[in-house]
């Protein structure tokens, strides 16, 4: 049938196919972009942990001989294997080793460390980097989902194309049912038609998938670009996206495309062989009411012609399914992702930026360095334009609250009767809470003391004696109450700091004395409570809101930090520059501080407005990947319109030219098609606007957000834009159509009988 | 010889108490090179019996046999190839591919098997039925009666069992209609073709050698003529 019938009819019927060639060419690109990015997304995931762990597949922990290594090289599945002296488990040297077949990794190892007698509990896998080529071991519980997630997205991907463009192959194979008819009528089989069909459809779908997979290639690659360029590159110590692709890759998003149109195309292939010659042959290729449903409101507003559209739209329901679907979809998910990054970024913008405006110009972090092994904080603090830095590292320790120390305030709301165990756990004598260690230079720590009103000491904490009302979960508009009772004047406060993770030692200062326990708890005299933070770039009690936090000096530290532990490696410097610093003088800052750590420490900085816009880049950026979807999620919606529209002057010339017959003018005619335009242009976004209402409402009430403030930033003139967009597409659809029927001659149709 | 035999026919439309009989009870049996007319008027179940016969259709009850086979047991593949191989069908509106030219409309179930035509006989029929110089071209290119033509040849090409023809003058002024019952006779004279025509026409009918008339869905009359 195909060198009788299709190429000829192809090569005569160039447009016929058009509505085919688009969608196939939308269903290419979008699965290439997303196969594209989705492969770079594993990459540089597997990249990072490469860097950050080791590409090493499986480790011994031990020190091991030579020739038990080479023994170990000597084994068939082993590409490599090396000593790494700074393996994971502290400084114990590892021996690290690299699978050339991946998959021996959990059947080998253990073979391994059997033949060098090295027991089981030494061998560590490296599971993160494992999972990234779907190789599970039986110890890895975590969930790893990326690869579940893209596989999950792809199908979806794949899944919704199908339903949205096998519509396209059904209007062009149903323009054609007559003749099938024929075909059967004369002995074709249905194999003979679906496969005729199928046959077409291949042809028509070569091109745009070769085109569409390769732009969707290029898509992802431009993509990535911007996102490394706007959205990562000022992130510190953040790995380079570079985009890559492996011909595997495109082997899969080959087959995955031409699986999905495959589908689309089968399916309407399917239902039409299966019809009879007699189901066919009387198909007149005319719209049909299965039901007669008279429609009440376009005739009460647009009088016949609104009630002719509003049959024509009924009769053409199956055919917009997919116009629709994709318009309330592309509609829904535009406005609402605009509402939601409008109300993240005042809610950054209100929780972060503002609130820490007045608190940091730029943040230093020092690697791998104690705040008292820092001994640049004055050179820095003398730079022209710092107006203060404040050194400060952070650890964790834990403390006991015995009931009588609670606040009456804290007792009222009750206690610690709500309190997640995992933040808190009650012990001997009261409630074991996390205590976070704040240690600050001296010289900062006895400015912060100047400013509380404290006289400066630097033997003694500073306790933040606040807790968040918990019975409130508004998190915008916290109630602070004291957490503790302040001792009287008269008494020496102390506070016993545990080191966290020996939360078994029993309770109490009374009963610290005892050897053991003092090895892990150190008394630190109280300079003061109170509510009034140091000047830090830090948030204190969100998660866990019962921990109590303690600032204490370098000094305090270095004596107790034996007993405690707990420290981050990393320390941070909190710079402030001068009143309103623009961002080339605090590039210039920052350039004289990575002056002064040279060769010395390892550092990392940001600034604060450099961070501000590079946050409102990524917001913008995740707005235009997320809008670029919409477009194209809009753009399959109203291809459908446009393949409907432009079937429209073939598949209703009858009934066109019967409206003529009966008087009706082409002016009459022309309201018809606006009616027409606006309903399915309006329908998605009537149906849209009050589920985007109803989510901003929800959204609203989640975060805590008054309306005034959502609305003075609210994303109307984008979505209003998109709604315009759409209108204006749905009406050039219309319009050429228009043009086409208005070509039509009446004479000539009524007289085609080969319609019948 | 019996070509075509069907026995206590009966095909009813609609369920419950819609039900409708097209036809009930049409026992009819006919020879090999037989040119008969089933005659009715307008609902007496005529086309009903031909989408039957030409394995479009099937019987709710009863068995139809035409060259050996009961078209009862065929599934849709295999009533496609019956169709293609055992029975040609001419239809009112000549049902040729608009995108074919004559000579591929006419080959075209040959094609289908992937079959080679016999010149020869491609050249006769072609020839008997006058459209030997109209073969390139496409069917809104010929009249009427051209495209008729061009439909019985692509019966014949096969050179099915049993020829079906529909109404096959009911869209044709009084000339064409004339030359095409002559094509038909023509057909059945010197290709021993067996044919059933199915029209409204008692003039029509009368080409015929044998006039069986449809009633309600009944045979209330099977008259030889000669």
């Amino acid at each position: 049938m195909w060198r009788d019938y299709s190429s000829g009819y192809m090569k005569n019927n160039r447009t016929a196919g058009l509505s085919v060639t688009i969608a196939a060419f939308i269903s290419a690109l979008l699965l290439s972009l997303l196969c594209g990015l989705f492969y770079n997304a594993w990459k540089y995931e597997a990249e990072r942990i490469e860097l950050e762990e080791g590409g090493w597949h499986s480790r011994i922990i031990g020190e091991l001989a030579a020739e038990d290594i080479e023994t170990i090289r000597n084994f068939a599945n082993v590409g490599d294997a090396a000593v790494n002296e700074k393996g994971r488990k502290g400084t114990e040297p590892t021996v690290d080793i690299y699978f050339s077949d991946k998959r021996a990794v959990f059947t080998d190892t253990p073979r391994i460390a059997q033949q060098l007698g090295i027991p089981q509990e030494r061998i560590v896998y490296n599971y993160e980097l494992l999972a990234m080529y779907l190789i599970r071991g039986p110890g890895d519980t975590a969930p790893r989902l990326l690869f579940p997630l893209f596989l999950l997205i792809t199908a979806a991907a794949s899944f919704s194309l199908i339903i949205i463009i096998h519509n396209a192959f059904a209007v062009s194979m149903n323009a054609r049912i007559h003749q099938f008819g024929i075909f059967s009528s004369i002995g074709a089989t249905p194999k003979q038609i679906r496969a005729c069909l199928l046959q077409e459809a291949a042809v028509l779908c070569a091109g745009p998938l070769i085109a569409g997979t390769l732009l969707g290639i290029a898509g992802s690659a431009g993509l990535l670009y911007l996102v490394d360029a706007y959205i990562g590159s000022d992130v510190p110590g953040r790995h380079p996206l570079i985009f890559g692709y492996h011909p595997l890759v495109l082997a899969l998003t080959l087959l995955v495309t031409i699986i999905t149109i495959w589908i689309s195309a089968w399916l309407p292939a399917r239902r039409l062989s299966r019809l009879t010659p007699l189901e066919t042959i009387k198909n007149t290729g005319e719209l049909q009411l299965k039901r007669r449903k008279n429609p009440r409101l376009l005739p009460l507003l647009f009088g016949i012609e609104g009630e002719l559209a509003g049959s024509a739209l009924k009769a053409q329901k199956k055919a917009l399914r997919t116009a629709s679907l994709s318009l309330i979809v592309s509609f829904l998910a535009f406005a609402l992702m605009q509402c939601f990054f409008s109300l993240s970024r005042i809610s950054t913008r209100e929780t972060y930026f503002e609130r820490y405006q007045d608190v940091w110009d730029i943040m230093v972090t020092v690697k791998d360095t104690s705040v008292d092994e820092f001994e640049e904080a004055d050179r820095i603090r003398g730079l022209d334009d710092v107006e203060s830095a404040v050194v400060y590292q952070k650890a964790a320790a834990k403390r006991l609250i015995p009931e009588e120390e609670m606040s009456e305030d804290m007792k009222s709301f009750g206690g610690f009767s709500g309190a997640p165990a995992s933040y808190v756990t009650q012990a001997d004598g009261g409630w074991l809470v996390n205590a976070p260690i704040i240690i600050m230079d001296d010289r900062s720590f006895a400015a912060y003391c100047e400013q509380i009103g404290t006289a400066p000491r630097l033997d003694g904490a500073v306790i933040l004696n606040q807790i968040r009302d918990v019975t409130n979960p508004d998190f915008r508009h916290p109630v602070f109450m004291p957490y503790i009772k302040t001792p009287g004047a008269h008494e020496n406060a102390v506070s016993a700091l545990r080191r966290s993770g020996s939360e078994e030692t029993p309770a109490g200062p009374a009963a610290m004395p005892s050897g053991s326990h003092m090895e892990t708890t150190a008394e630190v005299p109280v300079l003061a409570y109170t509510q009034e933070v140091p000047a830090l770039r830090e948030e204190y009690a969100t998660l866990d809101y019962y921990e109590l936090v303690h600032f204490i000096p370098a000094s305090l530290w270095k004596e107790i930090k034996g007993q405690i532990g707990g420290t981050e490696a990393d320390s941070y410097i909190c710079v402030r520059a001068g009143e309103d610093a623009a961002l080339e003088e605090l590039n210039a800052l920052q350039d004289e501080i990575a002056r002064l750590a040279d060769g010395k420490y390892a550092i990392e900085q940001e600034n604060r407005i450099q961070k501000y816009e590079t946050n409102n880049r990524q917001i913008q950026g995740m707005m235009t990947v997320f809008g670029a979807f919409c477009v194209l999620l809009a753009l399959i919606g109203i291809g459908n319109v446009f393949s409907n529209t432009l079937g429209f002057v073939r598949q209703r010339r009858r009934e066109f030219a019967r409206y003529m017959s009966v008087g009706l003018t082409p002016k009459e005619l022309k309201k018809m098609f606006c009616i027409e335009a606006v309903v399915i242009a309006g329908r998605p976004i009537l149906i849209s606007l009050p589920i985007v209402v109803a989510a901003i409402g929800f959204m609203l009430k989640a975060s805590y957000m008054e309306i005034g403030v959502f609305l003075t930033d609210a994303p109307f003139i984008p979505i209003l834009l998109f709604m315009l967009a759409i209108l204006a597409s749905v009406a050039l659809a219309y319009y050429l159509a228009w043009r086409g029927v208005r070509r039509i001659r009446l004479a000539e149709v009524l007289r085609d009988d080969t319609m019948m | 010889m019996e070509i075509l035999k069907c026995e206590k026919v009966r095909k009813v439309y609609g369920s419950g108490g819609n039900q409708t009989a097209a036809l009930d009870g049409i026992d009819l049996s006919v020879d090999r090179g037989e040119f008969v007319a089933i005659l009715g008027a307008s609902g007496s179940g005529k086309s009903t019996l031909l989408h039957i016969l030409g394995s479009v259709d099937k019987p709710t009850s009863g068995t139809v046999i035409i060259d050996g086979t009961d078209l009862s047991r065929l599934n849709q593949t295999q009533a496609a190839v019956f169709r293609r191989r055992k029975v040609g069908l001419v239809y009112q509106f000549y049902n040729l591919i608009p995108t074919l030219t004559a000579r591929k409309n006419i080959l075209m179930p040959l094609a289908l098997d992937k079959k080679k035509p016999n010149q020869e006989y491609f050249d006769t029929i072609t020839g008997s039925l006058g459209i030997a110089d109209k073969l390139d071209l496409l069917p809104n290119q010929l009249s009427g009666g051209q495209q008729q033509r061009v439909a019985i040849a692509r019966s014949l090409i096969y050179r099915p069992a049993l020829l079906l023809a529909d109404e096959p003058t009911g869209n044709l002024d009084q000339k064409n209609s004339k030359e095409v019952v002559d094509m038909l006779k023509l057909s059945n004279r010197n290709l021993k073709q067996t044919i059933l025509l199915i029209t409204h026409d008692e003039k029509v009918a009368l080409a015929a050698e044998r006039i069986v008339t449809l009633e309600d869905g009944r045979i209330v009359s099977d008259e030889r003529r000669r």
